[in-house]
Order: C-alpha cells, then structure tokens, then sequence
C-alpha cells in the first residue's frame, strides 16, 4: 500500500469527492432559487414596466384621439394611431383600434383586419374582458390593452390595443438562458477547486490514515518527523499524538506478547506439575508392588497381585502419554473434531479436577465428524474447563456437554463457582474482544478462546451466571471446510 | 405665348427691384415684411424647405418675410381673403371659388407647363376598371377646398349625375395628398382623390408609400395650384417683389436648389384663364350640390 492509496471513504465515496460533490449541489440548488428569484424579479420589473409604458401610451393616446373621437374623424383616428407607432415603438404595438360609444370601429392601425365603420368584431372584443388597462397573456406572446375613452363624464369610445411583448419573452429567456448558463459554470468550477482543495486539506489526513491501515497488520509505524514538519500545526499536533499512541499500542503488544510467554511458561510448568503427580501416583504403587515382588516374590498370589498393579500403574502412564502426545503434537493441520478429541480432554482436565476433588459431569453427543476445527476448538474447551477448574469450590462438580444444534457445534462448560464478575461478562460479550487480552490478573485463558472464537467466526454466549455457579457457551458454527483434512 | 408672358414677368421684376412699385401697405400683419401663406399644397412641412424658401424670398426681395402654415386650404384662404397675407400658395379651387377678390401672383412650373393632373387611385391589387367601380367604398379626398383632392372627382361624379356622399359609402378628408396616400396603402380607404404632381414626387422619393396604390384615372392637364393676393392688394410693391422672386427663381442658385427639391422648373406669370376649366368644374359640381 502507498500513501496514494485512499481507503478512508465514506458510504464507498471518497470525502475529496464526496464534499465537493456536496458543495456542488448546495450552489446547484442556491443557483435555482437565485434563478428563481431573479426571473421573477425580471418578471416583475418587465410587468411593471410594461404596465408603465402601456398606460403612457393610453393615457398619450387618449388624449390625442379624444377630439378625433368626439367628431369621429376616420383620418385624423387613424393619422394619430399611425404616429403613435413610431412614438411608442418600445411598445411593439401589433394593432390599435379605436371604437366609438356604439362599438363600431372608427379607425384601426390594422384597417384591413378592423375596417372603419364596422363593428368591432366580437371575438376581438371578448379578448379585452378584463378591468385593468393591461392583461400579458404568455402563451400568445400578447399583452392586451383597453381604454375607455371619457369626454365629459360620457363613454364615447374605446380604444383596443394587442403588443408584440416576445422580445420580453426572450428577454426573460436569454436572463435565464445566462443565469443557468453562468451558475452552472461557477458551480462546476468551484466543484474542481472544493475537490482539489478537499484533496490537499485531507492529504494529511490521507497520510495518518495509511498509517493506521499498516497498523492493522502488524505494528504501528511511526510517522516520519520530516513529514511531521510539514504539516500545520493542528495536523502536527494530531500526527504527534498519532506517535504517541502507535508507540504506546506496540509497547502493550510486545507487553502482551511477554505475559503470553510467561502464561505460557506457566501453564508447561503446570502440565509438568500435573503429569508428574499423574506419574507419581502409580509410581508409588508401582514401587511398592516392585518392592512386594523383591520380597515376596516367590508367593504366587503376591507376584500375580504385584503384576497387574505394575500393569495397572503402566497403563495409567501409557494413557497420559498418549493424551498429551495427542494434545501437544506437532503437527496441527487443520482436520474436522472428533469424539476422541474430547475424549482427550477428559483425560488432560483429570489432574486438575483430582487436584481439586472435582467431579466431571461429562456428556458427549456428537457423531464423528463435526466440520469445526479441531485443535482449536478443543484448545478453547480445554481453557472454559481448566477455568472451571480454577473457579469451582473443592469437592464439586463441573460439567462438559456438547452438541450440533442445526449448523452450529455448541460446547457448555459449567462449573460451581461464585458467578462471573461484570468486567469478565462484558468481556466474553464483547465481539472482537480477542484482540487483545482481559487484563493481567485475570490471565490469558479467556483471551485465547476468545481469539479461537475469532478466528472460527464463533462467539461464547453466557447462558447463566449466579452464586450457585455459571454456564458458558462455545458457539462454532458447522462447515464442511475441514471435511477432507481429517 | 407663355414665353411671352414669362419676359413680362423678368422685366416686372427688375421694376420691382429697382424699387419702382407704387403700392401701399394695406394689410395688417406685418407693415414692413412680406407674409406668405402655404397650404399642404406639397410634400408634407419639410423644415428645410420652408427654411430655404425663406431664405431665398427674403434674400430676394429684400423684406422680413414670414411664412404661414394651415392645415387646411378653407384657413390659408380665409387669412388671404381677410388680408392677413401678402400672397399665398393656394389651389386652383379657391382661386375661382374667389375670382372676384383673388389675383393670380405667380404659377408653378412642372414639367416645363403650369399645368397638372388629378388621380384617382386605388390599392395596386384592387381589380377596378374604371370609377363606376368605387361605389360604396370609404373614399379619401385630400381637402373639400382642393381642386385635384376634391374638385375633380366630384366633377366626374357629378357628369354621372351622382355626388360624392352618394356614391361613396364614406369619404373622409385626409388634409394632405400624401395623406391620401397612406390611407389608400394601408387600406384605411378604397381608393382616394390625389394630387398627380404630388403622386409622381412621392413615387420617386417615397416608392414604398405609393407602390400601394395604383392609379385608376388621370384627369385632364389643369392649371397648377398658384401663388395668389387679394385683388387690391395687387398692385403693391410687396406683391410684385413676391412675384419678381418666385418668377427668377429658376435663374438663381439657391432659387434653383428650392425648386429641385420642390421637382419644379420653375414659376411664370399666366393669365387666370388657366382656371377656366377648373371654374366649369367646381359649376359642374355646383349644379348637382343645388
């Protein structure tokens, strides 16, 4: 791994994209309600100014026409609506026409389509039904204009008008065509400079990140200081502490790695110990029967007595040989548990329960084979029993007994002690907890089954813990993994 | 015989420049200046035009000299009936409707005569053949006082034994032969009364104006719309210097820069029988009106 290789993502995404990403579209939708915001303001100020200049040009109008209107001049109507094209051009007048008190049309600009003297077409009229001056009507690109005009509290005429108002159309489409246009190039550019800036603010934090992933494997490196010089002080700060603690974490391995030796040490020193009282009470037998024999060795019924208990003790001794042999042999290929496996375990717990005058309450129900790892399971019953061992009262009783339960391989331990203590229960809950140990006092025994669960995708479930004593179960799930390596 | 008539007029104007005139100042408006009066006899008021032809009158004749614009022929008429001007550019019409009081000044000259015609147009894809044709259109007339905007066409008219507010459904006065014009182009009238001297102008300054109308009848040559004074103001100095300037115009520069933007030759001094057929038609019309 390199320290280009980024495996701080979030969700799949990387943050150098993912925030400019998001800053890209928080402006993407600040841009649209700016856009909104703005073609409606456009809109407004266009409406209020078309407002404005259409009634400038009614209210010119209207007095213009008023004389014409009163004596119905044809010429002079059309003369002063014709002018009024020029003057008025930002209005984009289409057509005006002008009605006298009985509807009839003295004069249009477009007098083909409104000939003189006729009547205003109804049509046309029904358009102008509204009470303001003006009314826009977007879909026809039209805004339509109507004028009373009053000559001495009377209604002597109206004057009609339609305007061409698409260049306010397109006005409004070249604001939004410009506002979408530049707001999407802003957004894209800030976008590249949030992902470069994103990627140069998180390099150091890119940086920390590879460290951490090496010190999953293995120990934890140290950031170089002349990386460490280079960055801000906030991230120098981080990066210091960063040591601090990698240093701290590889002490407490090679700490952990020492009490593991030292348990270790321990528990050879206790196996040692076990066999040889294992090998001393027979041999005490065995020594007397050796002496009886010397003695009375003549005597049929001393020598044939003193035989099979010379028997008796080698056998004994043959039996736990063979046991540990079994245990601690050095080949620990993979291979699926068998009965006999357990068997062992009966034989390798006796010292320690004879120690303890404990009685084994042993139930095996297994069919040969069960696809679980062997070695490493029996490795963790072993430790479940020698702490049962460990927590029992003298002269009770502790109990094994296994099982396949669907596809799952289950092994209760239960002893007779006072019940487990809140950290020890918190412990053996605790998924993942196998990376490292309990603490100190409580040696390492828990640890490396726990690190056995890990390592097998299994877990210990406490189906009991009270003053009368505590039931822990090994859950290995069944594969068939194992099944050809037996 | 025009030529004639034409040395006449130098020679009264070099009298008249050489200060030989005897008459009195008799009108009121201006004592010491000339006041002359113009009707939309023309292209429509061009600022620059007025602003040379005053120029060049004052140049000429050595007087203040004021123009005065109306609208209409029945206002400059009035003013030059109640000597309030000099002399005024009027039409043929008035001139006979007021032969008793009014004087011929001075004529235009366009196409080398004094002579013009009246026409009577329609728009240029309206299938008319003839007059008879124009029943019960919206007709436009330029001016009621107008010989060629009014009187001709009335005249025709009334050899049909018809008028025109009986044989048209409308007729609307437009005040301005250009204005006939547009209202033909825009389909605003039917078919309109035009000046044929202002029509042909127009068709070379302004084709896409006329391009719209199509001429439908061309009158017979009449006496171009003239320079008129009262009667008894005739003879006074004002008058013949008014005549004297409009009379060289032609020999002088700027006069000849006036009449190329006016499209005329020139003026001339002509006798008032010019009118005579104008005096038969406004009769003609007189006749059927009664």
């Amino acid at each position: 791994m390199t320290l280009r290789d980024s495996n701080w993502v979030r969700n799949g995404w990387s943050l150098s994209i993912t925030v400019p990403a998001t800053v890209a579209l928080l402006l993407a939708a600040i841009s649209i309600v700016v856009t909104i915001r703005a073609l409606s303001r456009v809109e407004e100020t266009q409406q209020r100014n078309l407002q404005e200049l259409s009634s400038a040009y009614l209210d010119g109008l209207s007095a213009s026409l008023i004389p014409s209107v009163v004596r119905e001049d044809v010429w002079e109507v059309y003369d002063i609506l014709d002018n009024s094209r020029a003057r008025y051009r930002g209005l984009n007048v289409q057509w005006v026409s002008v009605t006298n008190g009985d509807q009839k049309i003295i004069a249009s600009s477009a007098p083909e389509r409104f000939p003189p003297l006729e009547p205003m077409p109804a049509s046309d009229a029904a358009l102008f039904s509204f009470k303001e001056d003006v009314m826009l009507v977007d879909s026809d690109k039209q805004a339509r204009m109507v004028r009373s005009l009053v000559y001495q509290n009377q209604e002597i005429g109206k004057i009609y008008a339609v305007a061409d108002i698409s260049a306010l159309m397109a006005e409004r489409s070249d604001v939004l065509r410009e506002l979408v246009t530049t707001n999407a190039a802003l957004t894209l550019c800030l976008a590249v400079i949030g992902y470069f800036a994103m990627r140069w603010l998180l390099g150091p934090v890119h940086i920390l990140s590879n460290f951490l992933s090496w010190g999953r494997a293995g120990t934890m490196q140290q950031v170089p200081e002349q990386v460490i010089a280079q960055q801000s002080n906030e991230f120098r700060k981080l990066f210091e502490n960063y040591n601090a603690m990698a240093a701290a974490v590889n002490e407490r391995e090679v700490l952990a790695s020492e009490l593991a030796e030292e348990e270790k040490l321990a528990s050879v020193g206790r196996l040692a110990s076990g066999m040889a009282h294992e090998i001393n009470n027979p041999l005490g037998g065995m020594l007397n029967a050796l002496d009886s024999l010397k003695r009375y060795g003549a005597r049929e019924e001393v020598r044939a007595t003193s035989v099979r208990l010379l028997e008796e003790g080698l056998t004994g001794i043959r039996d736990l040989v063979r046991s540990t042999l079994t245990t601690y042999r050095v080949d620990q290929r993979p291979r699926d548990l068998t009965a006999t496996d357990l068997d062992d375990l009966r034989l390798l717990i006796k010292p320690e329960a004879r120690l303890r005058k404990l009685r084994l309450d042993w139930r095996i129900e297994i069919a040969d084979p069960v696809h679980v790892p062997a070695v490493p399971v029996r490795d963790a019953i072993l430790n479940l029993l020698l702490n049962a061992c460990h927590t029992s009262p003298e002269g009770s009783m502790i109990g094994l007994a296994v099982g396949v339960r669907g596809n799952r391989f289950v092994a209760d331990v239960t002893d007779t002690g006072a019940g487990l203590p809140a950290h020890m229960r918190e412990y053996i809950e605790r998924k993942g907890a196998g990376s490292s140990p309990l603490d100190r006092r409580s040696g390492l025994g828990l640890w490396i089954v726990k690190r056995h669960c890990d390592e097998m995708k299994g877990w210990l479930e406490i189906l009991n813990s009270n003053e009368n004593g505590t039931t822990i179960r090994l859950v290995i799930p069944v594969s068939g993994e194992f099944e050809n390596a037996a | 015989m025009l030529t004639g008539l034409r040395r006449t007029c130098r020679r009264s104007a070099l009298k008249a420049l050489l200060g030989l005139g005897t008459a009195g100042r008799a009108w009121g408006a201006s004592p010491a200046g000339i006041v002359f009066g113009l009707t939309p006899v023309f292209l429509n008021n061009d600022i620059e035009l007025l602003a040379k032809l005053k120029a060049y009158l004052s140049r000429m004749t050595g007087r203040d000299v004021q123009l005065v614009q109306r609208r209409t022929y029945e206002e400059i008429t009035g003013l030059l009936l109640s000597g309030q001007l000099t002399a005024a550019w009027i039409c043929g019409y008035p001139l006979v409707q007021y032969q008793e009081q009014l004087a011929l000044v001075a004529v235009p000259l366009w196409m080398g005569k004094p002579l013009y015609q009246s026409y009577l147009i329609v728009p240029a894809d309206r299938k008319a053949a003839s007059i008879a044709d124009l029943r019960g259109d919206l007709h436009a007339f330029s001016d009621p006082n107008s010989n060629s905007g009014f009187l001709v066409t009335a005249a025709l008219l009334a050899e049909m034994g018809e008028s025109p507010d009986r044989f048209f459904r409308k007729t609307i006065f437009t005040y301005g032969h250009r204005n006939v014009v547009r209202a033909v182009t825009s389909g605003l009238a039917q078919s309109g009364s035009v000046d044929g001297y202002v029509w042909e102008v127009m068709s070379s300054l302004e084709p896409d104006l006329t391009s719209g109308t199509r001429v439908l009848r061309k009158s017979e040559l009449l006496g171009f719309p003239p320079v008129a004074c009262l009667k008894r103001l005739a003879a006074i100095r004002e008058v013949s210097l008014i005549r004297d300037a409009l009379v060289a115009m032609s020999d002088d520069p700027d006069g000849r820069a006036l009449l190329g933007m006016l499209r005329l030759d020139g003026f001339a001094v002509e006798p008032s029988s010019l009118y005579d057929p104008i005096a038969a038609k406004m009769r003609l019309v007189r006749s059927i009106d009664g």
